[in-house]
């Protein structure tokens, strides 16, 4: 077992198990407090493993540890960039409408992946086709080879049935 | 009572939360923490060994050891540093040389970027503590801004506090008090965050000394005094008792001997709890003449009593026969006869012990002015500061002041 509070004796499926048990937290955690782009966060968070391998038998507490050094490493990120780029600096008081409402809508789209998971592959291909790839009904009608009026009903069906499945999926998380 | 889709909701958002790293580098970690301690633990005594074995002034060659390009065996050379800086800082700064040496010329593709970086970063770091250590400050300086330079991630921000903390020490040495402070408050920051209350107690230790440098004596007494429940948390008696001891001096500075008492007199048992009773015997010898510059007499004249009693008990004859002329000086105002013959006392020790005949000859001078009337304090500290100083120069010749 990797949660613990101290630094672990390690053999190398530890190294592993430590790295996947911490990961989507420290990268959530620079995404979402500081905003640092997704990639660049996970590069950070790798880099936080690497480091902590200096001197993990001195790590008294490894969550606070992981915790301090992604939340210094993403400030000194934006530091290092907004240095390294002066004329990028107005770039980061302009809003940059594809990132309006960022946090809210990436939630959203990674949810409806999921959703997407808990259908058949021709309701998925429908919602693919219109939410992904953004398609308006007419095209879906001609990409499916069926009337407007069907496409829109099988369209609202897909939807019924997607947040059907994702709302039991979540129950039944919540049970476990 | 909650509402079901609140808590539906929180774990979705958990789960979004949750992001598979990529295999690749979730292997190149498993694969550099092995590899890290797989060297760690093989150079355990190969490092000791090769200082033992090698002469030091061949201690730069050993740059081209294999067994010793490693990061294993830069680590033991870390705390090889660590624990000469003390007693044997020249050997201190020879290592740091040799670890700096073979850090730098390891190659790029040795391990992954972060880690070099640390590993040629602490090697600078050592080198800088090593140099300041000796007094060579800004050598020290600019071996602390080459580990700067080292630490362009932002995952090191924990390497560059240990470093930087390192800079704020050398600061105050050279009277840089302002950037020293700002220094220390930024890396006690990032101690916290990161949970190294260690690091976090020096840094507190590091402000409070300076401002009593400065001579704010009420600050760096606030500054000390809630260090003292993270030392004990942290279990850490020396620790505590040097708090304990700065809390002292800053209360003798403020006045409060009474607290003075009370903080001095914990800084030596906590010295004894750690094992370090000669520590506790200077501690006390220390707050006695303190409290006696203060113009509190009876209780300074007390404590340099009880170090001394404390030295002879251990054999320290010559630290004994100093405590002693603390005391003649205290009483020169006060009680002529007694300083004479605790100075005949000293003497007779001194001969006793076949100390150097050098010292024997400065204190009959002091005993010949104490019968005349003519001994000051002023005199009675030359002497001292002579006999001490013989330590390390036995042939200096006495010159009566």
């Amino acid at each position: 077992m990797v949660t613990t509070g101290s630094a672990p004796d390690f053999d190398e499926r530890q190294f592993e198990a430590l790295y996947h048990e911490h990961f989507g937290f420290l990268v959530a955690v620079a995404v979402q407090k500081f905003h640092v782009p997704e990639s660049d966060a996970e590069t950070l968070a790798h880099e936080v493993f690497l480091s902590y391998l200096k001197d993990p038998l001195h790590v008294r507490d490894l969550n606070k540890w992981l915790l301090g050094a992604i939340c210094h490493a993403s400030r000194y990120y934006w530091r290092v960039n907004k240095r390294l780029s002066p004329e990028a600096a107005p770039e980061f008081e302009r809003i940059d409408p594809a990132t309006i409402n960022i946090l809210e809508s990436l939630p959203n789209q990674l949810a409806a992946r999921e959703a997407l998971e808990c259908l058949s592959p021709r309701y998925q291909e429908i919602l693919r086709l219109r939410f992904f790839e953004g398609l308006s009904v007419p095209e879906l009608a001609a990409r499916l080879g069926v009337k407007k009026k069907y496409a829109a009903k099988l369209l609202t069906k897909c939807l019924r049935r997607a947040e059907t499945l994702y709302e039991r999926k979540g129950r039944r998380r919540l049970r476990r | 009572m909650s509402d079901p889709r609140d808590e539906e909701r929180k774990v979705v958002t958990f789960e979004r939360a949750r992001r598979r790293p990529d295999p690749a580098r979730v292997q190149e970690f498993a694969e550099t923490a092995r590899r890290l301690q797989r060297e760690r633990q093989e150079s355990v005594d190969v490092v000791a060994r090769a200082l033992r074995e090698t002469p030091r002034e061949e201690w730069p060659r050993l740059a081209t050891r294999p067994e010793l390009r490693n990061s294993g065996a830069l680590n033991r050379m870390e705390a090889e540093v660590s624990a000469r800086l003390e007693k044997e800082p020249q050997e201190a700064l020879l290592i740091s040389d040799l670890a700096a040496s073979i850090a730098e010329t390891l190659p790029p593709d040795s391990y992954p970027p972060v880690v070099l970086a640390q590993l040629r970063a602490h090697a600078w770091k050592d080198r800088g503590q090593a140099l300041a250590y000796i007094g060579r400050y800004p050598a020290a300086l600019e071996a602390l801004d080459r580990a700067e330079q080292q630490l362009s991630y932002g995952s090191l921000t924990h390497d560059r506090a240990i470093v930087r903390y390192v800079r704020a020490l050398t600061l105050q040495k050279v009277n840089r008090f302002e950037e020293s402070r700002e220094l220390l408050a930024e890396c006690a920051a990032v101690f916290r965050d990161h949970g190294d209350d260690r690091r976090y107690l020096y840094c507190g230790i590091g402000e409070g000394i300076q401002l009593y440098r400065e001579r704010e004596f009420e600050r760096a007494y606030d500054t000390f005094l809630p260090l003292i429940e993270v030392a004990r948390a942290l279990a850490d008696p020396l620790s505590e008792a040097r708090i304990q001891n700065n809390l002292g001096y800053c209360a003798v500075e403020q006045g409060d001997f009474r607290m003075a008492n009370i903080h001095l007199s914990q800084a030596m048992a906590r010295f004894i709890d750690a094992g370090k009773r000669m520590e506790a015997i200077r501690t006390e010898r220390a707050s006695g003449r303190l409290l006696v510059g203060k113009g509190a007499i009876t209780d300074g004249l007390q404590r340099l009593r009880d170090a001394r009693r404390s030295f002879l008990m251990h054999a320290m004859v010559e630290e004994a026969g100093l405590c002693g002329l603390d005391i003649v000086e205290a009483l020169l105002a006060q009680s002529p006869d007694e300083a004479k013959s605790l100075a005949a006392e000293v003497a007779g020790e001194f001969t006793q012990s076949g100390f150097n005949e050098r010292a024997l000859t400065a204190l009959a001078w002091l005993r010949e002015s104490l019968d005349r009337n003519r001994a000051t304090a002023l005199s009675v500290r030359q002497v001292q500061s002579y006999i001490a100083s013989l330590a390390s120069n036995p042939a200096l010749e006495f010159t009566a002041p």
